[in-house]
């Protein structure tokens, strides 16, 4: 009885553990890498884990919203302008535009939320390409077409940026950390059940409208968190890093890693980022690696990447049962 | 005077060049329910080949619009069997196939031409008085080009087999396989007309605009609004839907000044989606 407690025990502790021993990698990384462009690279993947992440937690409730970076580029302006014309310090700007973002989303979640599947995606589509369009619109306060400059540096300039890398290390950590709690609670349960069918959940008393609405609050609170720590380490800002083609990204980082599992999007967006990384000697050809990958993932592994050990495992059981027959005739 | 009729051959260029690329896409979004991303592409590629067979191969401009669309048209039936068949109602893979065509198609039109603007030459010279009036032939050419596809196309789906067999599937498609009809064949055939379409549009606009790679992003834009305003299975929809698409389009600027009128126009869109989610004129769509 005992040692069957205890390797319980153990296998529940194991876990945990391989995800603090990553962790830990991560943040060895800059004692590996030096250059400065791999910091950069690194951090700019932490800032698409934490978008790619929430933008699951809006899919888990049915929703399908292709407007995820406009919502990361109302997060990231909100905190440009209000640290640029207020005066506001980053440390404020960036918890406040993750709010003013999650309210949006919120304001905007309740006349989309009759909209559903198909419909819903393209009304957020519509919405985000407004989003652009305003900010185009809005002359000298947003920069418009030529994109806005001089956004206040959230630490003090050096040229080193490791400690850029542990402020969003830190920041994704946080943020992964919280989203996982919620999809695996009460919250999570019942956006799952919303997404299997809103007539039987609505039937035991899980408020459909209510709970996607807070879907789509929660993933917006976390993507404009990402947008304003990105506007205060990039310093500049330019629409086009939040168009439509972005948010189709965003969807790729997810889909690719495998929208069923909460591993997916933290592993679409590492290998969509760092693999191309690899072929920049290719120059104008490293799209085309993108592609293959995406490819051998659409037409090979319908789970995404994140199923593929299942994936193998069962290939293997088949292969084995099929020899099995074999013997027995 | 002037511009009044300058923007009334506007409206009417925009909306007929939106119904033709809009129609290849309702066709796929309504029989089988598939939101293909990759047809603004299709319509960018549609203008570079045009571009390329006039300029390297030098030939006359009407037997490149012709070769154009049978080219892109044949490479449509090849997208419909190894891209869309396999993925049939699984909106990610969809989406995920589309971004990789988009990907390599863009990227390829990148290497081989260049991110410059280019430009067709145009189909027609010369500028058409009548009274005060003064009309381009390009423009006139363009929009009767337009309009003879549109109504050809009209007369395909309403008045043939297969068109009426197409018709069958968007409304039904178990009740289609039912009666006997080749689905996958009617399928084939509407992506064939779709890009052909498209290409054709692609040609006219870069005689009537410019050539750019990434021109097929803000078509695809267009005809994904055109499409859900109208709704899944009517073409009457998406001719009215066009028009108000291109009145918006070609009025609003003179009204509201810069990306405002734009932000005013996908407003509008927005609202009316909002009123009617599954579309004005069509039915819903099952995913």
């Amino acid at each position: 009885m005992e040692s069957r407690f205890s390797i319980k025990g153990r296998k529940e502790l194991a876990r945990p553990a391989v995800y603090v021993g990553l962790a830990v990698i991560v943040a060895l990384l800059p004692l590996f890498f030096g250059s400065p462009y791999i910091h950069h690279m690194l951090i700019l993947t932490f800032i698409y884990i934490i978008a790619a992440v929430s933008f699951r937690t809006i899919v888990i409730s049915g929703q399908f919203p292709l407007a995820h970076a406009a919502f990361m580029g109302i997060g990231a302006y909100m905190a440009a302008m209000a640290a640029k014309w207020l005066g506001m310090s980053p440390w404020i700007t960036i918890p406040l535009s993750a709010l003013v973002t999650a309210c949006i989303g919120m304001l905007i979640g309740y006349p989309f939320s009759r909209l559903r599947t198909l419909y819903y995606a393209m009304g957020s589509l519509f919405f985000g390409i407004g989003v652009i369009q305003i900010i185009y619109a809005g002359g000298s306060w947003t920069g418009g077409y030529s994109g806005l400059t001089g956004i206040p540096a959230l630490l003090p300039a050096t040229t080193s940026k490791i400690p850029y890398f542990y402020f969003f290390l830190g920041l994704a950590l946080v943020s992964i950390i919280a989203l996982y709690r919620i999809e695996f609670s009460r919250i999570g349960t019942n956006l799952k059940a919303i997404d299997q069918s809103h007539v039987v959940a609505s039937s035991v008393g899980i408020n459909e409208g209510g709970y996607r609405i807070l879907a789509v609050g929660v993933g917006c609170f976390f993507v404009g968190l990402a947008g304003a720590g990105y506007a205060h380490y990039n310093m500049v800002l330019s629409c086009s890093s939040f168009n439509f083609m972005a948010t189709l990204w965003l969807v790729m980082y997810v889909l690719i890693g495998g929208v069923n599992s909460f591993a997916g999007p933290i592993v679409g967006t590492i290998i969509l980022i760092i693999v191309p990384e690899f072929f920049r000697d290719l120059k104008m050809f490293s799209p085309f690696v993108t592609a293959v990958i995406l490819g051998i993932v659409v037409y090979l592994m319908p789970q995404g990447l994140v199923g593929l050990p299942q994936l193998i495992r069962s290939k293997l059981t088949e292969h084995r049962k099929v020899k099995k027959v074999n013997h027995a005739s | 005077m002037e511009l009044i009729i300058a923007t009334l051959t506007n409206l009417l260029i925009l909306s007929s060049m939106y119904i033709l690329v809009a129609l290849g896409f309702a066709f796929l979004f309504s029989m089988l329910g598939i939101l293909n991303l990759a047809h603004g592409v299709i319509y960018m590629l549609g203008g570079y080949i045009g571009l390329s067979l006039i300029m390297a191969l030098g030939l006359n401009q009407w037997l490149a619009l012709l070769l154009t669309t049978l080219i892109v048209a044949t490479f449509g039936i090849f997208l419909e069997r190894y891209c869309f068949r396999p993925f049939v109602g699984d909106f990610n893979r969809i989406i995920m196939i589309c971004v990789v065509l988009t990907v390599v198609l863009q990227t390829g039109v990148n290497i081989i031409a260049g991110t410059q603007i280019l430009s067709l030459p145009p189909f027609a010279e010369g500028i058409f008085r009548f009274g005060p009036a003064s009309v381009s032939y390009e423009r006139i050419v363009t929009f009767a080009i337009g309009a003879v596809l549109l109504l050809a196309t009209t007369w395909f789906v309403n008045r043939t087999k297969w068109g009426q067999q197409m018709q069958a599937i968007s409304q039904d498609l178990e009740g289609a396989y039912l009666q006997g009809i080749n689905v996958h064949r009617v399928s084939a055939l509407a992506t064939f007309i779709g890009c052909g379409l498209a290409a054709i549009a692609g040609c006219l606009m870069g005689a009537y605009l410019c050539l750019g790679p990434f021109m097929g992003d803000f078509m695809l834009v267009k005809v994904l609004m055109l499409t859900i305003i109208a709704g899944a299975g009517s073409i009457s929809g998406i001719f009215i839907a066009g028009l108000i698409l291109g009145s918006l389009d070609s009025i609003l600027p003179l009204l509201v000044s810069g990306a405002a009128s734009d932000a005013t126009a996908v407003g509008i869109l927005v609202v009316l989606l909002l009123i009617r989610p599954q579309g004005f004129f069509g039915h819903e769509v099952e995913m």
